[in-house]
């Protein structure tokens, strides 16, 4: 039930503002050994091979990624890392960020000469701005080293939207436009920002790379699992005792991670990957966390008996709805309708049509939405009314016996008794 | 560029690669709905009436916006692909407010035709607050009344892309969305002339020439 850390390993061990610490414990050396010792392509065959894959949600083989846009023919390419961070309960990246800059500069160094990058940006939320000084010094300490003659990298802090993370919207905000996610195909390692071939990777995702480089790949895919390898950095909140960032090796269960080091008590559900995560019930707490079953952006938010699931799910939809772009229908109008629904059955005002309502668009949602944001917000919805569909009833059935009380039909038919 | 062979509610089609699923249906006598598409523009991708199922995908594509690639099985009429268009138009319709939401005679209006055509009838969604805006007349040209907009963003795509004016955009975000000219100021006759293409391109009654007196 340990950690294993990798990506976390120099935190806390370095001087996140002295770039002389990371060296004195191995930093840079795998970018020097990419940069004199490796082509762009067998950079790239390594990281393929070790079956590295994006932290930030998706979980797409982050060399494949690379290779295409090594491949792409473009006068200029680009290398984005997400820092956005705005899933909510998911606080890892900040972690990194504050304590192990460099170990994120060098990935990015590294994924330059792969792909071929002259420019690349640090795209950091908003209410990271504390971050902000602290990333452009490193940035600036690690181009004195001259590690940085072949790719500049600046930090472009976005302007407070959960949906730019997505990539094509991050993209956007970046080029100057609205901050709304573009359709798919053409992805953006072949037409990306300024229509160029772009990567864009999670925070976590780079990080691994020096690792991978250093160490190598067959070192690396005997972590994990056989889709998943090496291991994740989770952020655990809620009703845990130890909340905060834990690193385990991907396949490890639920259970070691929200009871064993978070210590959870009195579980009744969890909650992985964010608003948009899967709800799970403390039933199934041996389930291993990869990509072949939950993961996401690796945030657990652990419920005790005293919540109430239909509220977690209300508060979810509340934030969705808030942060949809309004670009395409389904989301657009769809988390609007939701939330209205859950106004509802808070209020006692709920009927048994809502639950066929709240699994139509549910449906819907998740296969004809644009993007990532209103596929997912299907999810926290269509787990709660697999796993605690009796919730729904008691508020419905909870409805009906306020609309009757009000109305004034229990006492007609107790004086009836009479 | 070559062609590639599609298949397309079971029939077998050859197109020019680079075509989109929904040209390719089109030029073969299939229709698929749209709302948001105008032919020979980029398209918006925004209304989703015109998804599709596309087989080894886990959700449904966009036909005006999606290239065709070789071997690729579509669906445009299956009966999940029916029942996802249904809702997206029962939501359409349900965030609007006007006298067309009970007007039998809005035949006008593409959103209607395609209520009536997938046999939608009166929404059983609600939403807090539709969108209300009070008409406006302040335009000679246009006359915007916005409570009957359904974001199809094809009056901005042809202010911007096609007449090159750019006096339309989106405003707000999310549900609140609406286009608005300038920071959503009244649109003046000094803002926008008589090229009167937004109008001929809104598919509801959202943008309409003024009565004349
Ligand atoms: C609504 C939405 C928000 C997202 N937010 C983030 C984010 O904050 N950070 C992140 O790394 N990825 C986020 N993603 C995923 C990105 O779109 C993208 O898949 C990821 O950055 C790719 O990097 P990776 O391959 O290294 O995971 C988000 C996706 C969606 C749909
Ligand atoms: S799914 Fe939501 S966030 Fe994504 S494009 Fe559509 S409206 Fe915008
Ligand atoms: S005003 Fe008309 S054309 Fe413009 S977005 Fe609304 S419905 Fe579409
Ligand atoms: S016509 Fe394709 S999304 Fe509107």
């Amino acid at each position: 039930m340990a950690e294993k850390r990798i990506v976390l390993s120099k935190c806390g061990s370095i001087d996140p503002q002295d770039i002389g610490t990371y060296i004195a414990k191995g930093g840079f050396s795998a970018f020097i050994k990419a940069r004199d010792k490796m082509k762009p392509q067998a950079i790239i065959a390594e990281v393929k091979k070790s079956g590295l894959t994006g932290r930030g949600g998706a979980g797409f083989n982050t060399g494949l990624k690379w290779e295409l846009a090594r491949n792409a023919k473009a006068k200029a390419k680009y290398l984005l890392c997400n820092a956005d961070e705005g899933e909510v309960g998911t606080f890892k990246d900040k972690y990194i960020l504050s304590n192990d800059p460099f170990g994120l500069i060098e990935g990015m160094c590294i994924a330059g000469l792969a792909i071929g990058a002259q420019q690349a940006f640090i795209y950091l939320r908003n209410e990271y701005h504390f971050l902000y000084d602290p990333l452009v010094r490193a940035v600036g300490q690690v181009r004195e080293k001259g590690y940085l003659k072949h790719m500049d990298i600046q930090v472009f802090e976005g302007a407070g939207a959960y949906i730019c993370g997505e990539e094509s919207a991050l993209m956007n905000s970046i080029e100057g436009m609205r901050g709304e996610s573009r359709y798919k195909p053409p992805y953006p390692p072949t037409r990306g920002l300024w229509g160029l071939p772009t990567i864009i990777n999670n925070v976590e995702t780079l990080m691994n790379v020096p690792h991978i480089i250093n160490n190598g790949a067959a070192w690396f895919s005997a972590i994990g699992t056989g889709r998943s390898k090496g291991t994740k950095v989770f952020s655990v909140s809620g009703d845990v005792s130890r909340p905060g960032v834990y690193e385990l090796e991907m396949g490890s269960t639920l259970r070691e991670l929200v009871v064993g080091l978070a210590g959870a008590d009195d579980l009744k559900a969890v909650q992985i990957g964010g608003a948009t995560g899967n709800i799970l019930p403390a039933s199934m707490l041996n389930t291993p966390l990869s990509h072949e079953t939950y993961l996401g952006s690796g945030a657990v938010v652990a419920l005790n008996s005293g919540r109430d699931i239909i509220d977690v799910v209300q508060n979810d939809m509340h934030f969705l709805n808030d942060e949809s772009c309004g670009k395409c229908t389904p989301c657009r109008e769809g988390t609007e309708v939701m939330l209205e629904i859950f106004g509802r059955l808070a209020r006692g005002e709920g009927h048994e049509g809502d639950i066929n309502s709240l699994d139509a668009l549910a449906r819907t949602m998740a296969v004809s939405s644009l993007c990532g944001l209103g596929q997912a917000a299907a999810v926290p919805v269509l787990d709660s009314l697999r796993y605690f569909y009796n919730d729904y009833i008691d508020r419905i059935n909870q409805s009906h016996f306020l609309r009757s009380y009000l109305s004034g039909e229990l006492f007609k038919s107790e004086e009836g008794i009479r | 560029m070559g062609n590639v062979n599609v298949n397309i509610d079971g029939r077998k089609i050859r197109v020019r690669e680079g075509s989109t699923i929904l040209e390719a249906a089109t030029a073969n006598g299939i229709t698929i709905p749209t709302l948001c598409h105008i032919k020979g523009q980029v398209p918006s991708g925004v209304c989703r009436v015109c998804v599709v199922e596309v087989e080894g995908s886990k959700t449904m594509m966009g036909a005006c916006h999606t290239p065709v690639a070789e071997g690729m099985v579509i669906h445009s009429k299956s009966p999940k692909v029916i029942a996802v268009r249904k809702v997206i138009v029962e939501l359409l319709l349900t965030a609007h407010t006007g006298d067309c939401v009970n007007d039998s005679n809005a035949e006008n209006c593409a959103l209607h035709n395609l209520a009536s055509d997938y046999e939608v009838g009166a929404p059983h969604f609600n939403v807090r607050n539709p969108r209300f805006y009070p008409a406006e007349e302040s335009n000679p040209y246009v006359k915007r009344d916005m409570s009957k907009c359904i974001l199809c963003r094809k009056c901005v795509k042809v202010c911007g892309e096609v007449v090159r004016k750019d006096v339309l955009s989106i405003g707000y975000r999310g549900f609140k969305s609406k286009v608005v000219s300038g920071f959503d100021e009244a649109l003046t006759a000094e803002a926008c002339r008589d090229c009167l293409k937004c109008i001929e391109h809104c598919p509801t009654g959202a943008l309409s020439a003024p009565a004349r007196v």
